[in-house]
């Protein structure tokens, strides 16, 4: 079967996803993972072989030809496009039942199979009237799967947020491409690096994508609309929706020409994504908020290694640039790996428990073995550690800003500090996740609900296996990947073609394989050891307190408060407290809540602003002819004025 | 790579070694301080009766109270293993390995903190909330300081990191890498190894709970973690490779008894500080890795 075959297998099984997804739930279930089964497929022959695959008909939709394209670059996110369709429908058949939810299980399954259609279609699209056609395709099921339950405010609101932010971007992407389409003369997308003057819709393209991606400061909808959403739609928007953002930015900047200072920007965006998303994750008390904040770091760290790549291949220094670029693109993969991990993982809690609110979960690992130790490798993934996936990753890019730190060009000057903010931000990711697992799955269930908590059934867990096992093949088998980066990265640029494997990464991965035996066998022994010399249960130490109590634990706003005082400055939580006052204090509270940033002090104040000039415009309008007649006077006096001070030209 | 004999000789070396450090300090405390002492051996002592010993294990406390500690172990194990002993090289030496080496310190202290968690206690939540605070300051000069090596020796392998010295900004690199020491070994000015006041600890308020073989395993990775750190110390700032493997073993030797003679008088001489300074003393070591890296840039060597 050749791709075109397994990608109209792959339509065919999401079209009866969609058209059987009232009256046929099982088979339009099979037909899903089918179909995202035929995607995977496809996209690996792609990048297996390296060749694209190009189909065109003389069929036309909006009066254009259809022109089908899967070359690398596309097949690597098409990749993650069919695993987390195939795994997030799965999940979701037990997550959201149709007898919990008779009508929004039934069209939530039809707008998923549509949103992995439009998805695809954005990837294989060349031609930028269907690509907008594809990418409104996908923006509006998103709207529709976040807002299953639009019964709640909540979730209306940030549904809102999501449309509005999205369309703002669509917006610079119809000003983008009607452009490049003015420019060129035809609505063609292909390879134009030699025609400089497209440059500068660079910017255009940067606003559009860096809105759906999720970058700093344009990151506003992500928070709630990924804490909204249903937990498999947060997996898929936050694992392959945003990173339709970053597919867009890489093949834009790839085919064509970018500004010189394009790179540099992007590479700046990046690392205040990274660093400033995670102190936000930090500061959150919600479990789904807060992984929607790493998503915001994770883009910060795609994009930085995307960045320093632009600088490279700007000064023609491509060697450290490879090993950056070859990082973010690794990142894209592992980001939607372990963050969809993370995810699901958050859903089966909710599920459990009914609630997202850290602070009243706690020991799970009782009641959910799966769901804690999957969530943990993810934890541990996505933290950067060793020998796991994500370390991977950062360890390329990582290795490139070295490399140019060392080469001793203006790049060395960025790549410092770029060095120093991912340590940092590995640092603090590292403290976000210790402090998610131990509040949520270690100590004592703090509340009734947490204590009842049960664990999830065999559709929700073999999703989170999967994906946790691919986190794991990826961290322990890194070379064997390298060819799809690699062919993904000579997609992006032709120069790089042939793009060897840098060696250390089989090193890496024996290390890695060594490490993980290793500190199995050790933890196997230690127990032995343990088991042999004999143990007794007691209640927690805890240097002598006699009846310690769930609530005297340490909860996660407490754990991260030392960081959230250094961030204090951008965080700007809002504190109430009624402090105990007296000899004999009646009942104290405090409640600490960390707002939007950006939206409540920038884009609120900016919108309310629109709305007073609105206002004011509206006055004009009333509804006395007179007054009407009065504009259209004056209106053809100005124009009267205009040409005679312009003298008759 | 190496011969698989001269691999488990290393290991063994690291492993049997590394107990001496706190002895070795613990004894010019009570020097200064004129008392006589715990012999230098006493860590083994205690190791070996740890080993021997049961377990209490608290109610609420998951399997990975126990495995946690044995990954810490084993990732501080590999970091050892990752460094260079005098001239003779590392283990395992590759491009990119420097890294590797400060995010198996991560894996360590993911372990603990989540074995610190695992107890539900108050106590030991806030010695893991410092901890990975803390943490992230001393990352950052770590990887401030290994783009100061990686600048003056052109290379992200260790063993070609650590063989010159740190050239123009030794001395700042050393006072930098000095003050990360004591940080992430739980030494005065940070923390008070000797302390049991909980509320004033970080590192040991965190294995409250661990007793019997798991306590062992943290105090030896403990032990280990201060002899990695003291080794790559003296690695960074002389230029110990480059010597004839015998002379480089002898001045390692010397370099680690001076560090932990140094660690103890720091420790008798000062006292620890109120935790709302010790970021600003662990900024000041990220600074003072910072100039260094700077100097190591303008220095021009390579």
């Amino acid at each position: 079967m050749t791709p075109g075959t397994l990608l109209l297998v792959a339509a065919a099984g999401l079209a009866w996803g969609i058209a059987g997804a009232w009256r046929f739930p099982r088979a339009s279930l099979a037909a899903t993972v089918g179909g995202a089964v035929a995607a995977l497929g496809a996209a690996v022959w792609v990048l297996a072989a390296g060749e694209p695959w190009v189909w065109q008909t003389a069929v036309r939709v909006g009066g254009e030809p259809v022109k089908l394209q899967l070359d690398a670059l596309s097949a690597f996110f098409l990749v993650l496009v069919a695993v987390l369709g195939g795994a997030g429908a799965l999940y979701a058949w037990e997550y959201w039942p149709d007898a919990a939810h008779p009508h929004s299980a039934r069209t939530g399954r039809a707008w998923w199979n549509g949103l992995l259609l439009g998805m695809a279609l954005v990837l294989l699209s060349a031609n930028g009237l269907q690509f907008l056609f594809a990418w409104e395709l996908f923006t509006v099921c998103a709207y529709f799967l976040i807002t299953r339950e639009r019964q709640r405010p909540a979730v209306r609101a940030a549904g809102w947020l999501y449309l509005a932010a999205s369309h703002a971007g669509t917006l610079c992407l119809f000003a983008f491409f009607a452009l490049l389409a003015a420019r060129t003369g035809g609505w063609d997308l292909g390879p134009l690096r030699e025609r400089t003057d497209l440059a500068p819709l660079f910017w255009l393209a940067l606003v559009g994508f860096g809105l759906k991606a999720g970058v700093f400061p344009l990151h506003i909808w992500l928070p709630s609309a990924h804490a909204s959403a249903p937990s498999h739609v947060s997996a898929i928007l936050s694992g392959v929706a945003i990173k339709m953002g970053i597919y867009g930015l890489m093949r834009f900047s790839g085919w064509l020409p970018v500004p010189a200072a394009a790179g540099w920007t992007v590479a700046a965006l990046g690392a205040v994504s990274a660093m400033l998303g995670v102190a936000f994750a930090l500061a959150q008390h919600d479990l789904k908020r807060l992984l929607a904040y790493h998503s915001v770091e994770n883009i910060g760290i795609i994009l930085l290694g995307l960045g320093f790549a632009l600088v490279a291949a700007a000064h023609g220094d491509a060697a450290w640039g490879r090993l950056a670029f070859a990082g973010g693109l690794l990142h894209v993969w592992n980001h939607g790996l372990f963050k969809a991990l993370l995810f699901l993982g958050a859903g089966s809690v909710l599920h459990a428990t009914g609630t997202r609110e850290m602070s009243r979960l706690g020991g799970l690992w009782r009641a959910m073995p799966w769901t804690a130790g999957c969530f943990t490798l993810g934890a541990a993934a996505i933290a950067g550690l060793p020998p796991l996936n994500g370390f991977v990753s950062e360890w390329l890019v990582f290795l490139g800003l070295f490399d140019a730190t060392s080469g001793r060009g203006p790049a060395t000057w960025a790549a410092v500090p770029a060095a120093i903010l991912l340590a940092i931000t590995g640092a603090l990711a590292l403290a976000c996740f210790v402090k998610v697992c131990g509040v949520v799955f270690l100590g004592l269930p703090r509340t009734a609900a947490a204590a009842q908590a049960h664990e999830s059934g065999r559709f929700m867990r073999l999703p989170m296996v999967a994906l946790g096992a691919a986190c794991v093949a990826i961290g322990l088998a890194p070379a064997l990947f390298w060819p799809a980066v690699a062919h993904a990265a000579a997609a992006w640029q032709p120069a790089w073609a042939g793009l060897a494997s840098p060696a250390p990464l089989v090193t890496l991965g024996v290390c890695h394989v060594i490490l993980a035996v290793t500190a199995a066998v050790a933890a196997l022994l230690l127990w032995r050891r343990v088991r042999r010399n004999g143990f007794v249960r007691a209640g927690t130490w805890d240097c002598g307190y006699a009846a310690p109590t769930a609530r005297m634990q340490y909860t996660a706003g407490s754990f991260a408060g030392i960081i959230t005082g250094w961030f204090a400055w951008i965080l700007r939580p809002e504190r109430h407290a009624s402090l105990p006052e007296g000899p004999f204090p009646t009942a104290a509270s405090y409640a600490e809540h960390t707002p939007e940033t950006v939206l409540e002090r920038v884009v609120q104040p900016a919108a309310a602003g629109v709305m007073v000039v609105a206002g004011v415009a509206r006055r004009l309008q009333h509804g006395r002819l007179q007054a009407y007649i009065l504009y259209v006077v004056v209106g053809l006096l100005g124009v009267a004025l205009l040409v005679l001070a312009g003298g008759g030209r | 790579m190496m011969a698989a004999a001269e691999v488990l000789v290393r290991l063994a070396a690291w492993l049997l070694l590394a107990p001496l450090v706190p002895g070795l300090i613990n004894k010019v405390k009570a020097w200064v301080a004129g008392r006589r002492g715990p012999p230098v051996m006493q860590l083994y002592y205690d190791l070996a009766k740890l080993w021997r010993k049961g377990v209490v294990l608290s109610t609420a406390v998951s399997p990975g109270h126990v495995a946690a500690p044995a990954v810490a172990w084993v990732a501080l194990v590999g970091a050892a293993l990752l460094l260079p002993v005098g001239s003779s090289g590392a283990v395992v030496a590759f491009r990119g390995d420097a890294l590797l080496f400060v995010y198996l310190l991560a894996l360590a202290r993911f372990g603990t903190a989540c074995a610190a968690l695992d107890t539900g206690s108050a106590f030991e939540g806030m010695g893991a909330a410092r901890e990975v605070s803390y943490a992230v300051l001393a990352e950052a000069a770590i990887i401030t300081a290994l783009l100061t090596l990686g600048v003056q020796s052109g290379s992200v392998s260790l063993a070609s990191m650590l063989t010159p010295a740190a050239g123009a900004g030794s001395a700042l690199l050393a006072a930098g890498l000095f003050a990360v020491l004591l940080a992430e070994n739980c030494r005065v000015p940070f923390d008070d190894p000797n302390t049991h006041l909980e509320l004033t600890m970080i590192h040991e308020v965190m294995v409250l709970d661990h007793s019997g073989p798991p306590l062992a395993v943290i105090l030896h990775g403990a032990a280990l973690k201060l002899l990695v750190f003291a080794v790559l110390l003296a690695e960074a700032t002389l230029p110990i490779g480059e010597l004839s493997p015998f002379a480089a073993a002898g001045v390692l030797a010397g370099a680690v008894v001076v560090l932990a003679v140094g660690v103890g008088l720091v420790e008798s001489l000062l006292a620890r500080f109120a935790f709302r300074r010790v970021p600003l003393l662990l900024t000041t070591a990220f600074l003072l890795c910072l100039f260094a890296l700077l100097a190591a840039w303008k220095g021009g060597a390579r």
